[in-house]
């Protein structure tokens, strides 16, 4: 039972992400989305301070990524923009000084260190039914979202210019999209925490990446091989458990495998690859 | 103050601190200005998978020895991070887009990281109070063996500058012609790499995995805001990172915060303070520089139209208001507001210019009439005495524009 659910829980997370990721690697916005997963943090904090509802509420949450994704957005930009500073320090300046102001927010309201850990790791034994519910509403939010705007989001993908001529704002929908990404991260932060979240992004993409040629087949397939490591990871941490008695935790093992089927699957490709020359040229 | 010195308890995290900041603020110069900040983020991320199973290795091989643990975090946390280096660098080669592969190897390293803790949670939890203080990092319990350490990293890294710094500058400045040039900048790359794995690894104990990249990267961007010379850069990030590093450890002691993000705010703080407050390239210089121009603009208008007309009859509005204070102190105008003698010559040169150059346009560049007005109204403020000149020459002293408005006399 507590298998299937969990299961269930990260097959969904794993197909919120993966709806998603393409566009966001396509945009080059990933580190962006690292940034936000730290900037969640404060968000969570000061989303909290402000409603003076419990941690994990979902008011809390929701207004904590809104928060977290304004932050980032708007700072990481602003500094781009006003302050002429590049583009990866500005990145890195926003995300390290909100993370530790969020650490000394949390230090100094709450006493409770734990909030980090918990947020940085994720624990997939505390899930329960409502977890359920909210990642399937995830899946639904994600998928509603890019089956609506799917000819923007291609075109505002590739060719910024070119969607600015038709009248499509390229900067309306990067923000659109950090929000869902920063919706999506604090939905999954309890399953898989936020760094994770990262593997569950790119990792699917990547693989696809191997053999998709198009942004459809590539919406397609992400969000299948997330499904797949993830119904494989959950087996694998039970199978771990029962014959060796090692309790590992279950988004680690799910982002090590996403790790490792792109990096064999990545192999294999170079290897034909090689192959396929060698005998063009003989 | 003098105490966080010389105190038994206190002096190792200070010290430990200013120097670990001192050099890590050194290697962020170097990574900023080769602008891969975000790689000392993933890499850090990386060192944390090795430091666990570097435990965990050490605990199956030595089970009474704990105090050699921190060597094996070391160990490992350096191995680590270096094969997370060379997967990004792979990646990279290979078509994928780079902040893709650093997002990647981050996320798969940290994931690795995370299974291999909770394992060791569940079976050797004694070994995995060593590590769980990586993630946010532990400065208070320094001892002075850290010192030595920094001090050790701090001493290495300057006798690197000191020994290397050509081949380094050319590095930084154009990789591609400095090879080109026959200038070994290779090796000084890979030591580059080396160093930022090594202070890295070194650092994480202290301000934890998430933190170290901003102590890296805040004292370069102040540094970098304040001067163009890549030896001043260093001096600048290097005192910045060990004066944030001093004022962290004083601020987290008297507010009982954690050591690491304070440090981390207040080198922040001062690269916002660069930022904004550096002459030349600071956002305040910047804004200063364009309001006096609008300004003089302004100025340079008022003196026109008064010119033509004789009179200001515009209501004055507060910007208006000003121009007109700085015409009357620099004696352009006189108390009733009328041209004095400068002013009117001054007057006439801006018309001069305005009329000169849209007959240049029409003349010498083939514009429509109707359509040079524009563009005269902003070359009138830019034009120098020298181009004057030349202009005058090449239109061979003309009286009409092509409005035909004459053109006034150049007065002396």
């Amino acid at each position: 039972m507590n298998d299937l659910l969990q299961m269930g829980v990260l097959s969904a997370v794993a197909m919120a992400c993966g709806l998603i990721g393409p566009l966001l690697v396509l945009r080059r916005m990933t580190m962006l989305v690292n940034s936000l997963s730290h900037t969640i943090l404060l968000g969570i904090v000061l989303a909290f301070l402000l409603t003076g509802s419990g941690f994990f509420q979902l008011e809390t949450l929701l207004l904590g990524a809104l928060i977290a994704s304004l932050v980032t957005a708007l700072s990481t930009g602003g500094l781009v923009r006003y302050f002429r500073l590049q583009e990866d320090a500005s990145i890195s300046l926003v995300f390290t000084a909100f993370f530790a102001f969020g650490i000394v927010l949390v230090t100094l309201f709450t006493r409770n260190v734990h909030l980090g850990i918990e947020a940085v790791m994720g624990n997939v034994d505390l899930l329960g039914i409502s977890d359920v519910s909210l990642s399937l509403g995830l899946v639904g939010l994600n998928l509603v979202s890019v089956l609506l705007f799917y000819k923007q989001f291609q075109l505002t993908s590739f060719d910024g210019s070119f969607a600015k001529t038709l009248g499509v704002s390229c900067s309306v929908f990067q923000f659109f999209l950090l929000t869902l990404t920063s919706i999506t991260c604090v939905g999954a932060f309890r399953a898989v925490g936020v760094i994770l979240v990262l593997a569950f992004l790119v990792g699917p993409y990547l693989t696809a990446r191997l053999f998709c040629h198009s942004l459809g087949w590539l919406l397609f397939w992400a969000p299948l091989i997330g499904v797949f490591s993830s119904c494989a990871g959950v087996g694998l941490a039970r199978v771990l458990f029962d014959q060796c008695g090692l309790a590992l935790s279950t988004g680690g093992i799910v982002a090590t495998l996403l790790g490792a089927i792109y990096i064999s699957a990545k192999c294999l490709a170079s290897f034909n690859m090689a192959k396929c020359e060698k005998r063009l040229q003989s | 103050m003098i105490d966080f010195f010389t105190d038994p308890v206190l002096r190792a995290p200070t010290w430990g601190c200013m120097l670990l900041c001192f050099a890590s603020s050194l290697v962020g110069v170097m990574i900023f200005l080769k602008k891969r900040s975000l790689l000392a983020e993933t890499l850090s991320h990386a060192a944390y998978p090795g430091a666990c199973l570097g435990v965990v290795l050490f605990s199956f091989l030595f089970p009474q020895g704990e105090h050699g643990a921190y060597w094996a975090v070391l160990g490992g946390a350096f191995i680590s991070s270096l094969f997370a280096l060379l997967l990004v660098h792979w990646l990279e080669s290979t078509r994928v887009s780079s902040d893709a592969a650093l997002c990647f190897v981050l996320a798969l390293f940290f994931g690795v990281g995370i299974v291999v803790a909770s394992g060791m949670q569940s079976s050797i939890p004694v070994w995995y109070q060593e590590v769980r203080m990586l993630l946010f990092g532990q400065a208070a319990t320094m001892s002075d063996l850290h010192i030595w350490i920094y001090g050790g990293l701090a001493l290495f890294l300057l006798s690197f500058l000191f020994l290397h710094f050509c081949p380094l500058q050319a590095l930084l400045f154009d990789r591609d012609f400095s090879k080109s040039a026959r200038i070994r900048v290779e090796w000084v790359e890979k030591a580059v790499f080396w160093f930022l794995v090594l202070s890295l690894v070194l650092g994480i104990r202290s301000v934890g995995v998430v933190l170290m990249s901003g102590m890296l990267v805040a004292p370069a961007v102040c540094a970098r805001a304040f001067s163009d010379r890549l030896q001043t850069v260093f001096i600048i990030a290097g005192s910045v990172g060990a004066a944030s590093g001093f004022l962290g450890n004083v601020f987290s002691f008297y507010a009982h915060i954690p050591t690491g993000p304070t440090i981390v705010l207040v080198g922040t703080a001062f690269a916002l303070g660069g930022l904004l407050f550096a002459p030349r390239r600071g956002v305040c210089f910047r804004l200063f520089r364009v309001f006096q121009f609008r300004l003089r603009c302004m100025e340079e208008n008022v003196l026109k139209a008064v010119w033509k007309k004789g009179t200001v009859s515009e209501r004055p509005t507060i910007a208006l208001r000003l121009a007109l204070w700085q015409l009357k102190r620099g004696g352009w105008m006189d108390r009733d507001l009328q041209l004095t003698d400068d002013g009117r010559k001054k007057a006439a040169l801006i018309i001069r210019l305005h009329r000169l150059w849209e007959l240049y346009l029409t003349e010498e560049l083939g514009f429509h009439a109707e359509k040079v007005h524009h563009t005269a109204e902003e070359m009138e403020h830019i034009l120098t005495p020298d181009m004057e000149e030349k202009l005058t020459r090449l239109l061979e002293n003309p009286k009409l524009d092509p409005h035909l408005q004459p053109i006034p006399e150049k007065e002396l």
